[in-house]
C-alpha cells in the first residue's frame, strides 16, 4: 500500500510538469504579451505607467526571449513560491489566491458535504423503493437538477431570498461583517449566507449522484450474495447496509476526488451572479485579459488539485475494496 | 377425489400445532407460489407436497423453469419481489413446536431465526455467493453470532472448525481471505463451511453442482455425504442432473411446470418409471454402453409459462396422450407402488370423469 502511493506521487510529477507545459504554451498562445496589453489598456485610459516598472517586468519574466527561456524562468520562480506579479489587480498573484481560494474551498466542500448527506439518501430511498411515487418524484426533479445551468438557479435562488426575506444575499458576508476579525459571529454571518451558493454549486452534482446510487445499488441488490445473506438470517436493514450498499458506494468514491475541480469550475458563473470572493471569477478575468501569471498559477492549483484529489480517491477506494487492495 | 387427497383435506382441518407431522421435519402441504407480473400470472409452483424426514436425503429433478428452485425459495421465503404464496403450508417442526413457514411474515423474527440455523441453503455460485468486499470468515462469524450468543473468538474457532471440517487447506489463514483469493473447489467448500456454520437441521442445495466443473462436482457430492454422515442432517438437493440424484438422495420428486409428476424412491423411480415425462428424461441420458448411441430427447418444447396448457401440464408433449381425458382435467395423484406415487390418467383417476 505504500509502495503503491510513493508509486503513485513519483507518477504526478511528470503529470505535474505536462500540465504545466501545457497550461503555460496555451495561455502565451495569443499575440502579444501582458505587459503590452496591459500598457495598451491603460494608455487608452490615459493613465501613465512608470517605464522602470514595465523593463523590471520584462527582465524578469525574460518576455521577447524564446518561449522556453520564458517558461523556465517562470517554473522556476513558481516552484520558490513567486507566482508573479498581476497586471489587473496590481498585486502579487500569491496574495489575491490567499484572499480567494478559503472562500472557493469552504463553498467547494460544503457542496460536495451537501452533494453527499442528500444525494446518496435519495439514492437509496430510489433504489430500494423503485418505481415508487418518491422514486419517480426523485427521478424528475434529479433530470430538471441536471438540466438547469447553475447560474439560472443562482438568480432564481437570490429572487426567492429576496421575495421571501427582503435580503439580497450577495456575497458571503454582511456589509459590517465584511472586515470584521474572524469570531464567531463572523463565522455565523458566513454561515447564514453561504449555503445559497453551495446549495446550487452542488445541485447537478447531487442529481447526479443519485442517479448513479440509485443504478448502482439496484445492479447489486439482486445478487446471490444478497440472496445469500438473507438466507443466513441477516436483518433487512443489515442486508442493505453491510453487503450491496457498500459495494454499490465504490464508484462514488471513486469520483470524490476529480470532483473536487469540477466544483471550482461549475461555481464560476455562481459566484459572478452572486458576487463572491472566490477565485473562479477571478481566473475568467485573468484569461479574458492575458493576465498570464494569474492565470498559469490558477490552472496550476486546478491541475493539481486533480491530481491529488484523484490520488486520495484511488487511495480511499483501495481502503475500502480488498478487490483493488489485493491489485495494487 | 383420491384417498391421498382426501387424507390431506382431514389433515388440513386440523389446526397445523395439534396434528403431529407424523416424523417428518418439513412437511410442504399443495405448496403453490405464484409470480406476478405485466404479462401476467406464472404459477411456477402449483400444487406441491412432499415431506421429509430428520436425516434423510430427498431430490427435486426437473427442467429449468420446473419450479424446484422456486419451491425451495419459499421454503425459506426468500422469493423474489414479485413472487407471493398463495396457497398450501410449509409445516417446519420447530424444537417441539410445528410452524407454518408460507404464513409467517418473510422477514419476521421467526423466518430470521430460522434461516441459517434450522434451515440453511447453499446456492449455486460459490463466487458470489460470498460478498467481494467481506473476509468469508467475516459472514461466517457473522451467522455464528446471529444465531448464537457467542463472544467474537468463540465464533471464530467454530468458523475455522467448519473450514476445517469442509476440507479446507490451511482453516486459520483461509477465513481471512477473500472469495476471490480462493481456488472454484476451495469457494464451494467454504460456502458449504458458511450453510453449516450453526449446524442446520435441515440443508436446501439449490443446483450446487451446476456452474462448477466435473472434478470440482465429484468432490462436492463427496463432501455432502461426508458432511451428511458427520452431522445428521436432512438435504433437499435439488438439480436437473439425474446423476446427481442417483448419485446421493434416497428419494426422489420429479417436477414438471410448477406440478409434481412423479415421486417415490430413488431406485423405484429409476428402475421403473412411470410417468411418461420421467421415462422421457430417462430416455435422454446419453449413455456409455456400446450399441446405445442414440439419446431420445422428448418431444416438443416447454410451453409458455403465461399460456399453460389445459389439464395434464404435459400433455402437448406426452407420447401417451390420451385425447379426451388428459387435456381436460388434472390427473391425480396415483400410488402404485409402496411409496411410489405417480401423477397421471394412465395409472387411473381416469373413473372419476363425469
Amino acid at each position: 500500500m505504500l509502495i503503491y502511493i510513493v508509486r503513485r506521487l513519483i507518477v504526478m510529477i511528470p503529470v505535474t510538469i505536462l500540465i504545466s507545459i501545457i497550461g503555460f504554451i496555451i495561455i502565451q498562445a495569443p499575440p502579444g504579451d501582458f505587459v503590452s496589453s496591459y500598457i495598451a489598456g491603460l494608455e487608452a485610459q490615459g493613465d501613465i505607467i512608470e517605464p522602470e516598472l514595465i523593463d523590471s517586468l520584462r527582465a524578469r519574466y525574460g518576455l521577447g526571449e524564446p518561449i522556453y527561456v520564458q517558461y523556465f524562468k517562470w517554473v522556476s520562480s513558481f516552484i520558490e513560491g513567486d507566482l508573479g506579479y498581476s497586471m489587473i489587480y496590481r498585486e502579487p498573484v500569491v496574495d489575491i489566491i490567499a484572499q480567494r481560494l478559503p472562500s472557493s474551498f469552504t463553498i467547494s466542500l460544503l457542496s460536495l458535504i451537501l452533494v453527499f448527506a442528500i444525494g446518496i439518501p435519495i439514492g437509496i430511498l430510489s433504489a430500494t423503493k423503485q418505481y415508487s411515487l418518491a422514486d419517480y418524484s426523485f427521478t424528475v426533479v434529479g433530470f430538471l437538477g441536471v438540466a438547469t445551468p447553475n447560474f439560472l438557479l443562482a438568480l432564481v435562488g437570490l429572487w426567492l431570498l429576496f421575495k421571501w426575506t427582503g435580503n439580497v444575499a450577495i456575497g458571503l458576508y454582511s456589509p459590517e461583517m465584511q472586515n470584521a476579525p474572524f469570531g464567531i459571529a463572523k463565522f455565523l454571518d458566513l454561515v447564514g449566507h453561504i449555503w445559497l451558493p453551495a446549495l446550487i454549486v452542488g445541485t447537478a452534482g447531487t442529481a447526479e449522484l443519485i442517479r448513479t446510487m440509485r443504478a448502482n445499488l439496484l445492479d447489486e441488490l439482486p445478487k446471490q450474495y444478497v440472496t445469500v445473506a438473507r438466507a443466513r438470517g441477516v436483518k433487512p436493514t443489515k442486508l442493505l447496509y453491510k453487503y450491496p450498499l457498500r459495494i454499490a458506494i465504490n464508484p462514488v468514491i471513486s469520483t470524490v476526488g476529480w470532483l473536487l475541480p469540477v466544483l471550482v469550475e461549475g461555481e464560476v458563473l455562481v459566484s459572478l451572479v452572486l458576487g463572491l470572493p472566490t477565485i473562479a471569477p477571478v481566473l475568467l478575468d485573468s484569461l479574458m485579459q492575458q493576465d498570464m501569471f494569474l492565470a498559469t498559477s490558477i490552472i496550476m492549483i486546478l491541475g493539481i488539485l486533480t491530481l491529488v484529489g484523484t490520488l486520495l480517491s484511488d487511495i480511499l477506494l483501495a481502503i475500502v475494496d480488498p478487490r483493488i487492495r489485493g491489485a495494487v | 377425489m383420491t384417498e391421498i387427497q382426501a387424507g390431506r383435506t382431514a389433515i388440513d382441518e386440523l389446526a397445523p400445532s395439534a396434528q403431529g407431522l407424523n416424523g417428518a421435519l418439513l412437511s410442504v402441504r399443495d405448496l403453490q407460489t405464484h409470480f406476478f407480473s405485466r404479462e401476467g400470472v406464472v404459477k411456477a409452483v402449483d400444487g406441491v407436497s412432499f415431506d421429509i424426514k430428520p436425516g434423510e436425503i430427498l431430490g427435486i429433478a426437473g427442467e429449468s423453469g420446473c419450479g424446484k428452485s422456486v419451491t425451495s425459495q419459499s421454503i425459506l421465503r426468500i422469493l423474489p419481489k414479485n413472487g407471493k404464496i398463495v396457497g398450501g403450508e410449509i409445516l417446519f417442526q420447530n424444537d417441539d413446536q410445528i410452524v407454518d413457514l408460507a404464513t409467517e411474515d418473510a422477514d419476521g423474527r421467526l423466518l430470521r431465526d430460522i434461516r441459517g440455523k434450522e434451515i440453511a441453503m447453499i446456492f449455486q455460485e460459490p463466487m458470489s455467493a460470498f460478498s467481494p468486499v467481506h473476509t468469508i470468515g467475516d459472514q461466517i462469524i457473522e451467522t455464528i453470532r446471529i444465531h448464537q450468543v457467542v463472544s467474537k473468538e468463540e465464533a471464530h474457532d467454530q468458523a475455522v472448525e467448519m473450514l476445517r471440517r469442509v476440507g479446507l487447506p490451511n482453516p486459520a489463514r483461509n477465513i481471512d481471505e477473500y472469495t476471490f483469493n480462493l481456488s472454484g473447489g476451495m469457494r464451494q467448500r467454504a460456502m458449504v463451511a458458511l450453510s453449516l456454520s450453526c449446524r442446520p437441521k435441515l440443508l436446501i442445495a439449490d443446483e450446487p453442482t451446476t456452474a462448477v466443473d466435473v472434478t470440482i462436482q465429484a468432490q462436492m457430492l463427496e463432501l455432502l455425504r461426508d458432511i451428511q454422515a458427520d452431522l445428521g442432517m436432512a438435504i433437499i438437493m435439488i438439480t436437473h442432473d439425474l446423476g446427481v440424484i442417483a448419485e446421493l438422495t434416497d428419494r426422489v420428486m420429479i417436477m414438471y411446470l410448477g406440478k409434481e409428476v412423479e415421486h417415490g424412491r430413488v431406485e423405484d423411480v429409476f428402475h421403473r418409471p412411470q410417468h411418461p415425462y420421467t421415462r422421457g428424461l430417462l430416455a435422454s441420458i446419453p449413455k456409455m454402453e456400446p450399441g446405445r448411441v442414440e439419446i431420445e430427447p422428448i418431444q416438443g418444447v416447454v410451453p409458455n409459462p403465461y399460456a399453460m396448457p389445459s389439464g395434464c401440464k404435459f400433455h402437448t408433449r406426452c407420447p401417451d396422450f390420451i385425447a379426451g381425458v388428459c387435456e381436460t382435467r388434472d390427473p391425480p395423484l396415483v400410488e402404485v407402488a409402496n411409496g411410489h406415487e405417480v401423477s397421471c390418467f394412465l395409472y387411473g383417476g381416469r373413473e372419476e370423469l363425469d
